[in-house]
């Protein structure tokens, strides 16, 4: 094999990786398409300027067409950037950072799964419950009274209300519980939770599973039929052998519905190749890797399977003897397979190559020498020599200066460049991708990259593949694909004794969400689930040339598989405008540069869109996973739902069942409508002093106004009208709690004159308009003392309907019967105890 | 995060720590990271509409560039100068290089661009990224070398040369020795064209001593700006060439050695097949022993053992008188022949059936089941197997046979190979039959009957010693 004659001038330095930024003189993609200066100068000026200036690849269609018929499966996008990190907080911080919500995620558990996380500690703490709502003579403060938690927890409001409050009793139960309730619950939960968030943030930032990409094409009996081979169904589970027939110039026809393969885990890697006329097949799902053979009727037939304990992150078939495999796992051991001689261990070693990283990543491939492997992980990538020593190999790529890689650089897809024919590219090359640049490295001269390529990717390249020349003596297309569905075509040149090298400026493909615009006009909701399913990660990738039939033009068909299970493709063509150097052109040549996007939409590619619409709406969305908390306590507690009237109780029920099914919530649901309320009329101020002095004043009667205003602050010394519920409370608090017998707290004494103490739990039905009634107002006074306040007020001469009777001054009472007037505006739903009011306000 | 979850991770006081653990100390750096927290408005700083606007005129100039749409690009471009004018002092720094960047890439492809754009664009840039002025320099003179604009962009090199600012770091110290051998690059193209000049001219012509006086002129300065740099370790073949040959020209054969050596041997530099490719080279050129050759070769052997020039090596080996060397030349051929590009290399089949064959007949059946020995289990069907017996038959009727003939000899029992006297048994095997049955085939559909035959005649004609029965055919 020849070597290139003259490499690009390189310098070489060792260490970490950050460090160099001398050598990193490609900063420019045009600078990785001149060729190397030759010895000779003639060269020079002849032959080195033949740079494929405008090598373009037009798409036909300005996106992705999805395949037809439609076979559409159901699938949810799962957990988002949302789902996972914290909002709010951290302001004026001076830079956004990641960090995990924990605390909601907790709170959601510990509402949606309350009985979980808190019964078998509610078991525990049994003796320090009283369940009972009148327990009997326990004066222990250790003991807290069910009844009244559940009664303030029964407007519980959820987490984030900014309304939330918290009662003494609710403060003084969660003293008591904290230590208990904080340390083994939250901390133990916390501490799961907290591991499986961080491993699902590290799978946002990273879902390493499918890479290498779980698309494949099957060459078939002629060169215009072939195979594609991909998961689908919701969990991936099922392999799809779709046939497809390339019509030169036409788009790919989809021939009847593919077969397939029912699988026990989901396919996270498919593999083809053809070695000596045999084509096989290798899949890898997470635990289990399996291989197929395709016969003579081009039907798989598997030939082997087996277990991967510690979960495979890669296969690779052999480019050079058929039936022969390479498998790494997580636990950093590389193994090469064949179904005939079985598994053969190559290389174990649980620590990463070049320096310490957590990834548990491995990849293993081939090379040029069929007992030489790859084996890459994060920090690099090695060859390993199977029948050399164990353990000893030589490193390809190292993530460090030797390559110039930037601080935090990591490998993310390292591939053997193997469609290589004679006189393209050498068979020693591999491409390694990191999140910021592209690699080649010939396993010849290892360490130094002949090639370094930015390719700015926003999203982590896992799929990439190596394409035939389309013409003989073209240049070869690289293939990326990044996994939010991007797509770059680079064009690889350097045959014989030239250096590798990039062949005019890279391009990028449409991607599936620029295909929106072949879709009908949609009403929000569906247009959504339309761009969500669009925007589902790739996980496969194939590019297929089509035979040409007079050489006139090459094209290419794209194919690209979502996680969805949706595979759409594109078919490109070289730009016929070859265009002639510039330099040649003459200088006023007002050539139009910006060629005019041809490409369009026809009829046919919108019909076949909305025909895959049709399908994806026809699939059922999936229930949602997360249900409204239910807090049954019912058991404990019967006496008090018995208390509840039907009518009321119902209503949050049919809203709930409403909501689950997805419908409105009509009038017909809720049974007959209560009476309306009247319209709440403009409450007059309490007595709005300055504007009754102003009008006076306006009007001339200034002094006047003031006198009567003087007379009647001199004539009432106790009135009082502001506040008068505090003063009640007050009042009732200071002066009669002295007289009560403490034992009376529990058992109230029936006053003759009161209201009977059965009336008491009537109290939540009144409106919450009606503040002041007693039994409302008391919810905030201990138990001890609230009995001793309904016996007071029982005890209140005010409190019968007459006033006559009531030893006030008129004045006073005057004021009192205003405040009631406007008080009297609001809804009353239970008007017997309205009269009650009266008196307080004579205090 | 919040103090309850802050507490659960125990105490976390810097916010450096909450990061790490979020990220579980990884220290890979994610790209996409920043898209996902700004999707989640997190009460950090809030961008700026100024940064706003300048971070979403890039992204449409790399996509413009990404799509050939060099015009729009261009005119992006003008709206993206505002970036300089930035208040985020580390973002006003970067911003020339990537300007330079994004700039030269439009101004290099688009149609309506020439040279003297180019160039101005080139000189304002590297007076704005002053810290970038010595790379901006060296890409600007690549593209006008790239043009064919020898002297300008000789004339870039020298001022670039020439800059001095601020104090010196080894960086720019590499940097400097870069533009200086690049500089002498150019002035050996000038060199080579005058020594053309100088081959055509009669030594008697009045012109000639001019044109000799200007060559050796040349050779000095070249060999000054060149010198510096090859010592430092890295990649450096064109220079390195071309520095050897001027130095070859004026007849500083050690000077040039030296060079050559130090290039290939030297730990620090990698080990680049190019350097011992050029030792090699000029030893053969300056008539070299056979035994520095061969210890040249053995270096390169090691590094790639696929090369072509392996099979040069064997030829050496196999001229040499000291048997480790004719081991060695057996162990080289089965070396070359491991490799995929290598498998129909005709030259290397056909030296290793003869060499086999010699190795066997000079009672050294160790050295040839030495090779076979980590061979066995897969050459077979690597290179052996009934799908490459037809196409290569049907391709490439010597290669086929010279393959045959060594799997018959390789495959054959291996108490065969003790027995010269009945060699014949040494082709009954898989893909003697495998190829038989090609022959059989061919027979049947009578197209080409003499291909049989010519086997035959080969395998007759092979010198083996003891009797040959012809195989049935029939």
């Amino acid at each position: 094999m020849d070597f290139p004659s003259s490499l690009r001038p390189t310098l070489f330095m060792t260490g970490p990786l950050g460090l160099n930024d001398v050598s990193d003189l490609s900063m420019c993609s045009w600078q990785n398409v001149l060729t190397q200066p030759e010895a000779q100068p003639q060269n020079l000026k002849n032959g080195a300027l033949h740079v494929t200036k405008d090598l373009l690849w037009e798409p036909a269609t300005p996106g992705p067409l999805p395949m037809l018929p439609p076979l559409v499966d159901s699938w949810e996008p799962g957990l988002t950037a949302q789902d996972l990190l914290f909002r709010g907080g951290y302001r004026y911080r001076r830079r956004p950072r990641v960090v995990l919500d924990v605390t909601e995620q907790i709170s959601r558990f510990l509402w949606d799964h309350g009985d979980i996380a808190f019964a078998p500690i509610g078991k525990l703490m049994l003796e320090n419950f009283k369940l009972e709502g009148a327990g009997r003579c326990t004066k222990k403060t250790t003991v807290v009274s069910v009844k009244k938690l559940l009664q303030d927890l029964g407007g519980h409001q959820p987490w984030g209300c900014p309304w939330a409050s918290l009662s003494n009793r609710q403060r003084r139960f969660s003293i008591l519980g904290g230590p208990i309730l904080g340390t083994s619950v939250a901390s133990h939960l916390a501490e799961l939770l907290h591991e499986e968030l961080v491993l699902r943030w590290e799978q946002l930032l990273l879902d390493e599973a499918c890479t290498g990409g779980a698309l494949a094409w099957v060459p078939g009996r002629t060169p215009q039929i072939g195979q594609l081979v991909y998961p689908a169904g919701g969990a991936l589970d099922r392999l799809h052998f779709q046939e497809v027939v390339l019509a030169p110039g036409d788009n790919p026809q989809f021939l009847g519905k593919p077969g397939h393969i029912q699988l026990q885990g989901p396919v996270r890697q498919v593999v083809t190749g053809t070695v000596q006329g045999e084509t096989l097949l290798a899949v890898r799902s997470d635990y289990h890797c399996a291989v197929w053979k395709f016969g003579k009727q081009w039907q798989p037939a598997l030939l082997q399977a087996i277990q991967v304990d510690k979960g495979a992150t890669g296969i690779s078939l052999s480019p050079h003897l058929p039936g022969e495999l390479a498998i790494c796992s997580r636990s950093g051991a590389v193994c090469l397979w064949s179904p005939e001689n079985g598994l053969q261990q190559v290389y174990k070693d649980p620590e990463t190559l070049v320096f310490r990283d957590s990834s548990s990543w491995r990849w293993a491939d081939f090379t040029a020498h069929p007992r030489v492997l790859t084996l890459g992980d994060r920090t690099g990538v090695k060859m390993i020599d199977t029948q050399g020593p164990p353990g000893c190999g030589l490193l390809l790529f190292r993530v460090g200066a030797e390559a110039s890689c930037q601080k935090g650089e990591r490998v993310l897809l390292t591939q053997y460049l193997r469609h290589s024919s004679p006189e393209c590219l050498p068979p020693t090359l591999h491409l390694v991708c990191t999140q910021f640049s592209l690699y080649l490295v010939d396993e010849r001269l290892p360490l130094v990259p002949m090639l370094k390529w930015n390719h700015g990717l926003p999203s982590p390249i896992l799929l990439a593949q190596l394409l035939p020349p389309p013409r003989p003596g073209c240049v070869q297309p690289l293939l990326l694909g990044g996994q939010a569905g991007h797509l770059q075509l680079l064009h690889l040149a350097g045959e014989g004794v030239s250096a590798p090298r990039l062949a005019g400026p890279p391009q990028s493909l449409p991607s599936r969400t620029d295909s929106l615009p072949a879709f009908p006009l949609l009403e929000p909701k569906i247009q959504w689930r339309l761009q969500e399913r669009l925007k589902a990660p790739t996980i496969g990738l194939a590019a297929v040339v089509p035979p040409l039939p007079s050489a006139s033009t090459p094209g290419l068909v794209v194919f690209q598989l979502s996680v969805a299970g949706d595979v759409f493709y594109q078919q490109l063509r070289p730009q016929a405008d070859s265009s002639p150097r510039r330099d040649a052109q003459p200088p006023g040549d007002t050539r139009p540069d910006c060629r005019a996007p041809t490409a369009s939409w026809t009829p046919q590619d919108t019909a076949g869109c909305s025909q895959w619409l049709k399908a994806l709406l026809k699939v059922p969305l999936a229930p949602p996973v997360w249900t409204a908390p239910t807090f049954n306590h019912h058991h404990l507690l019967g006496s008090m739902e018995l208390q509840r009237e039907e009518g009321v109780v119902q209503q949050p029920g049919v809203l709930r069942e409403a909501m689950a099914q997805g419908r409105l919530l009509l009038q017909r649901d809720l049974g007959s409508l209560p009476l309306a309320d009247p319209p709440p009329a403009p409450e007059s101020g309490p007595a709005d002093e300055l504007s009754e002095r102003l009008r006076e004043a306006w009007a001339g009667r200034g002094a006047a106004w003031w006198e009567r205003r003087r007379q009647a602050r001199t004539s009432g010394p106790r009135r009082q009208p502001r506040r008068p519920k505090r003063r009640t409370q007050l009042s009732s608090t200071f002066s009669f709690s002295g007289h009560v017998d403490p034992s009376d707290g529990t058992s109230p004494p029936h006053s003759p004159e009161g209201p009977p103490a059965g009336a008491l739990p009537r109290s939540p039905i009144t409106s919450p308009s009606q503040e002041l009634t007693p039994d409302a107002w008391s919810q905030g006074i201990p138990s001890e003392r609230r009995q001793t306040l309904h016996d007071y007020m029982a005890k209140l001469p005010l409190q019968r309907d007459t006033p006559g009777h009531a030893g006030t001054p008129p004045s006073s009472q005057a004021s009192s019967t205003r405040a009631t007037h406007s008080r009297q505006h609001t809804p009353i739903l239970s008007g017997s105890q309205h009269p009650r009011k009266k008196p307080r306000m004579g205090f | 995060m919040s103090d309850f979850s802050e507490e659960l991770k125990g105490p976390v006081t810097d916010d450096e720590q909450v990061e790490t653990s979020v990220l579980s100390g990884a220290g890979m750096h994610f790209p996409w990271l920043q898209t996902y927290i700004e999707t989640v408005a997190i009460g950090g700083k809030r961008k700026k509409d100024f940064a706003q606007t300048t971070s979403a005129c890039l992204s449409f100039i790399q996509e413009a560039l990404l799509k050939h749409q060099w015009q729009q690009a261009a005119e992006y471009m003008h709206s993206y100068f505002q970036t300089l004018e930035d208040s985020d002092s580390y973002k006003r720094q970067a911003a020339p290089e990537i300007i330079w960047k994004l700039g030269s890439e439009i101004l290099f492809y688009h149609p309506k661009s020439n040279v003297e754009t180019f160039n101005t664009f080139a000189d304002r840039m590297k007076n704005i990224g002053i810290m970038n002025y010595l790379k901006i320099s060296l890409q600007h003179a690549l593209y006008l070398l790239h043009h064919g604009m020898l002297e300008d962009a000789k004339r870039k090199l020298s001022e670039a040369e020439t800059w001095r600012h601020g104090e010196k770091t080894s960086s720019r110290e590499i940097l400097i020795n870069l533009i200086q051998a690049y500089k002498g690059l150019l002035q050996y193209y000038t060199w080579s064209k005058k020594k053309r000049e100088l081959s055509k001219l009669d030594k008697d012509d009045y012109a000639y001593s001019a044109v000799a006086q200007d060559v050796f002129n040349h050779s000095w300065k070249t060999s000054v700006n060149i010198s510096a740099l090859i010592k430092i370790p890295g990649v450096w073949d064109p220079f390195v060439k071309s520095y050897v040959e001027m130095l070859e020209f004026y007849g500083d054969r050690d000077g040039a050695q030296e060079v050559l050596t130090n290039y290939a041997y030297d730990e620090k530099f990698p080990s680049n097949p190019n350097a011992h490719i050029y030792l090699y080279n000029f030893l053969k050129r300056q008539k070299a022993p056979r035994s520095k050759l061969i210890s040249v070769l053995k270096i390169l052997y090691q590094i790639v053992p696929s090369h072509k020039l392996m099979l040069e090596f064997h030829t050496l080996l196999r001229k040499s008188e000291k048997e480790e060397h004719h081991k060695l030349g057996l162990e080289v051929l089965f070396g070359v022949l491991d490799f995929a590009g290598c498998t129909k290399n005709i030259t290397a089949w056909k030296y290793l059936a003869k060499y086999v064959k010699k190795t066997l007949m000079g009672n050294h059946l160790v050295w040839v089941q030495e090779e076979w020995k980590s061979r066995k289990n897969w050459w077979p069907s690597f290179h052996f197997s009934y799908f490459w017996a037809k196409s290569d038959w049907k391709e490439d009727t010597a290669l086929a046979c010279e393959k045959a003939f060594v799997a018959g000899l390789l495959l054959g029992k291996e108490s065969s190979w003790r027995s010269k006297n009945r060699p014949q048994t040494i082709m009954a095997d898989s893909f003697f039959l495998a190829w038989m049955a090609i022959c059989m085939y061919s027979l049947g559909t009578g197209d080409r009957l003499e291909i049989p035959l010519a086997c035959l005649e080969m395998l007759r004609t092979s010198k083996l010693d003891g009797g040959w029965a012809p195989v049935p055919l029939e």
